[in-house]
């Protein structure tokens, strides 16, 4: 990979100080304010507790937050003609989309780091293997989530569009279950939202896959497919839908 | 000399409607290792669409293009050529510096960072950030980017957009050294006089297609004549004009207040007769560029097809 464009695009970020606030800083503060100081959260979820299943759903939101950033604002330099001057080097398209996800991958990685210290110092807990495979879980499916802003950027051209897209996933998070637990009608809506199977699969190694109904308080078993399903389909939807993009932008240049 | 970029039949039409006319209309042209040349013409006449096609950007509809005896992708890819773009194509959060920098590790070789800067002339300001720099800084960063291909080849569409002319000036000064290093150089421009102060050949094309080609010098000669201004004797302005006016070398004979202005092919005999007749303050001047684009695009402004 070429690590100095890794390293340039990496002092970029750090320099944007919005970006930096929206993926280290709000998560770790969503966290504190909702997982960390609630009575429940000690509350136990088979090894570990529920501040531990509030907090990989902020970071879930970060991550996500982070890769959508990073999709959406490589869509904008594209457009304003960034494309054009990299098509004058040697670099490679898929040298190119290396490095970005890479680099989308590096701050999803920072905005789950951020979030899974705050949780670390305030109450957090579970055995080790489900921070770790968490953590690898999260960093890796929030890529799915880079399509989706580059979607935003391709399709509307504007930084509007992307910090858009940016705002949207709030939404997203309250119906795909990161934010409030859902249960009923709601939470049957919320498997088929695009954040949904995301979330699930990364608090798989703490659940186990069983889902707390906060009505009755039981544990109810979900199938692993079904979390599988939901990261696969919205996976390939935003990714074709990309690259349906992409090819229509080369055709009217 | 070999045969730099070779163009055949050479066609681009956007999208599918057969009355549109293409954006270029079967270009014909070949630029040979080492010259200086300038793609003249008003906005619309095909000049970036051909670039575009030189540097595989766009593919053609119909007709051949040939870089470096290979393909613009593959000449691209093995750094013989190099551009500086019209317009966008900078990241406005990185630094000069660090622009260069990132467009130099795509390269496997390249000229230090520092001497590129030093020759497009924008050493002094590695530090500033890209959106902080006026359009003139922005495009010398440009130029010190397609210097880091170190190319054979270097192609300029519309480099001095937004410059001032001491930058202009700077500019071309910076140019002017590349070209005398031995670059083949291709510049698409509409400003008349840095065809004729920079290109020893100039391609001026319109509506899509090669109107005229050839040394910069003969483009302008090609609508014959110079123009002879004077001033008049005060004591029989216009009887000392009058026999001007019916000699066949003239094309064009106006007087505003004292001045007279003669077009004409034979400007020493013009001169002497003037002078004969007690005229004074005397101007010879070959015709601009500009009258020579406008005498030879005019001739193909029927309607194509018609």
């Amino acid at each position: 990979m070429n690590t100095t464009y890794y390293r340039l695009e990496l002092r970029r970020i750090f320099r944007d100080r919005t970006t930096l606030f929206f993926t280290l800083a709000l998560p770790a503060f969503l966290f504190f304010i909702m997982g960390a100081t609630p009575d429940y959260a000690g509350d136990e979820v088979r090894d570990g507790n529920v501040a531990m299943w509030i907090m990989i759903a902020m970071a879930a939101y970060g991550a996500v937050t982070a890769t959508t950033s990073i999709g959406g604002s490589s869509a904008l330099e594209r457009m304003q003609g960034w494309s054009r001057q990299l098509g004058l080097t040697p670099l490679r398209d898929h040298e190119f989309v290396l490095v970005k996800a890479a680099v989308a991958m590096t701050l999803a990685g920072a905005a789950v780091a951020s979030v899974y210290t705050v949780g670390a110092i305030s109450g957090a807990e579970a055995p080790l293997p489900v921070w770790l495979i968490s953590a690898v879980l999260l960093v890796l499916g929030a890529g799915t989530f880079s399509f989706y802003g580059l979607n935003f950027g391709l399709a509307f051209r504007s930084e509007a569009a992307v910090s858009a897209a940016a705002g949207s996933l709030v939404v997203l998070s309250f119906l795909g279950n990161i934010f409030i637990p859902l249960n009923g009608w709601q939470l049957t809506l919320a498997k088929f939202t695009p954040l949904y199977g995301y979330v699930a699969l990364a608090r798989r190694p703490l659940t186990g896959g069983a889902t707390l109904d906060p009505d009755s308080g039981d544990l109810v078993h979900e199938p692993l497919w079904q979390v599988l399903a939901n990261l696969g389909f919205w996976t390939l939807a935003l990714g074709g839908l990309a690259v349906m993009l992409v090819a229509r932008g080369r055709q009217r240049q | 000399m070999t045969t730099t970029i070779q163009l055949r039949g050479l066609q681009k039409r956007f999208g599918n409607d057969a009355n549109v006319r293409p954006a270029v209309d079967g270009i014909d042209l070949d630029i040979r290792s080492g010259e200086v040349v300038a793609l003249l013409g008003p906005n619309g006449a095909g000049k970036t669409t051909t670039l575009d096609m030189i540097l595989g950007f766009t593919a053609p509809t119909a007709g051949h293009v040939e870089v470096l005896g290979g393909s613009p992708t593959q000449a691209i890819r093995d750094g013989r050529v190099a551009a500086v773009l019209q317009t966008g194509g900078l990241l406005r959060d990185l630094r000069v510096r660090e622009t260069v920098e990132l467009i130099a590790s795509t390269y496997r070789i390249h000229p230090p960072a520092d001497d590129v800067m030093a020759r497009a002339g924008i050493d002094g300001i590695g530090d500033q950030q890209v959106q902080s720099c006026s359009g003139g800084e922005q495009q010398r960063l440009r130029f010190a980017l397609a210097l880091l291909a170190d190319p054979e080849l270097l192609i300029l569409d519309e480099p001095t957009t937004g410059m001032d002319v001491g930058a202009r000036q700077e500019f071309w000064q910076a140019m002017h050294a590349e070209a005398d290093g031995g670059r083949t150089i291709v510049f698409a421009t509409h400003y008349l006089e840095e065809a004729e102060h920079f290109a020893q050949r100039t391609v001026l094309l319109a509506r899509g297609r090669v109107v005229a080609d050839g040394p910069t010098e003969r483009i302008r000669s090609h609508v014959g004549g110079r123009t002879v201004r004077a001033t008049l004797p005060e004591s029989s302005p216009s009887t000392a004009v009058d026999d001007l006016r019916s000699l066949d070398d003239v094309t064009d004979l106006r007087i505003h207040g004292s001045r007279v202005d003669i077009v004409t092919a034979d400007s020493d005999r013009i001169a002497r007769l003037l002078l004969d007749a007690g005229a004074h303050d005397l101007e010879i001047e070959a015709a601009s560029l500009e009258h020579a684009f406008l005498a030879l695009t005019t001739d193909t402004d029927q309607p194509i097809g018609a």
